[in-house]
């Protein structure tokens, strides 16, 4: 017997943000992404890549913080309380995560529409982060079969990751 | 041994499984999990509090002999 989901709330306000024009657009990445394609992972938070409308303010998040306010929602650490889930707001930070944002898919969760971002995208940013999780992501989306080698290797290259990949490559798949 | 194999073929076979419940199904699973960790965590914090409470009534706090004691 599982507890009532909180991801089909964090769905409609993430979706009442973007018509609010609070936000451009939204998808969600990370583990609970990452849930998608591959076997379900532990997870603290749900992590949320957005675009905002001024990117050039100082503070990018506070029509976010405010927003959520006003619906009830409270900060909680670096994150937003959205029911059962700490909600972590991360702007997009280089030109892959653009691409991953806009390039993400929208899904029927619970009927609610909800944008994820793709499983080659989630591998790629996971290289660029490249803590032992991100790697252990990596792992376990190509386990998946959701993503092939080639793929990775292609996007990775188109974002100036090449060598970053060959070295996870002679690390981990070729050893 | 060969049983041992094939017990661990069945469990990498059911761990890979689970892969194929729907998005919203693994959700739930990890939310399950986040519960049980934070029921665990405020158990322990009440443990914690209990002892200081029943060693120095009124402040919880402990003393630098009993701390070492405990070391």
């Amino acid at each position: 017997m599982y507890i009532l989901s909180g991801m089909k709330e964090v769905a409609e306000l993430l979706n009442a943000m973007r018509d609010a024009g609070v936000i451009s657009e939204y998808a969600l990445f990370g583990a609970i992404a990452q849930m998608r394609y591959s076997e379900p992972v532990a997870t603290l938070d749900a992590d949320v890549l957005v675009a905002v409308p001024f990117p050039q303010t100082l503070e990018l998040l506070k029509p976010i913080y405010e927003f959520c306010a006003a619906r009830g929602h409270r900060p909680e650490g670096e994150a937003i309380r959205v029911g059962a889930w700490p909600v972590q707001f991360v702007p997009v930070f280089s030109p892959l995560t653009q691409e991953a944002l806009e390039e993400a898919e929208t899904v029927d969760f619970e009927g609610v529409p909800l944008r994820v971002v793709r499983a080659d995208h989630l591998a790629v940013i996971a290289l660029s982060v490249g803590r032992a999780k991100d790697f252990a992501r990596i792992l376990g989306l190509l386990e998946s079969c959701s993503v092939s080698r080639e793929q990775v290797a292609r996007l990775a290259a188109r974002h100036g990751l090449a060598d970053a990949w060959t070295r996870f490559e002679a690390r981990f798949l070729n050893a | 041994m060969l049983e041992t194999h094939k017990l661990l073929e069945r469990q990498a076979a059911w761990q890979k499984g689970r892969a194929a419940l729907t998005w919203p199904e693994k959700i739930h699973m990890a939310e399950a999990v986040r519960e049980w960790a934070a029921q665990l965590s405020r158990a322990r914090s009440r443990m914690t509090a209990a002892v200081s409470a029943s060693r120095h009534p009124g402040t919880g706090e402990v003393t630098t002999r009993e701390a070492k004691k405990d070391n």
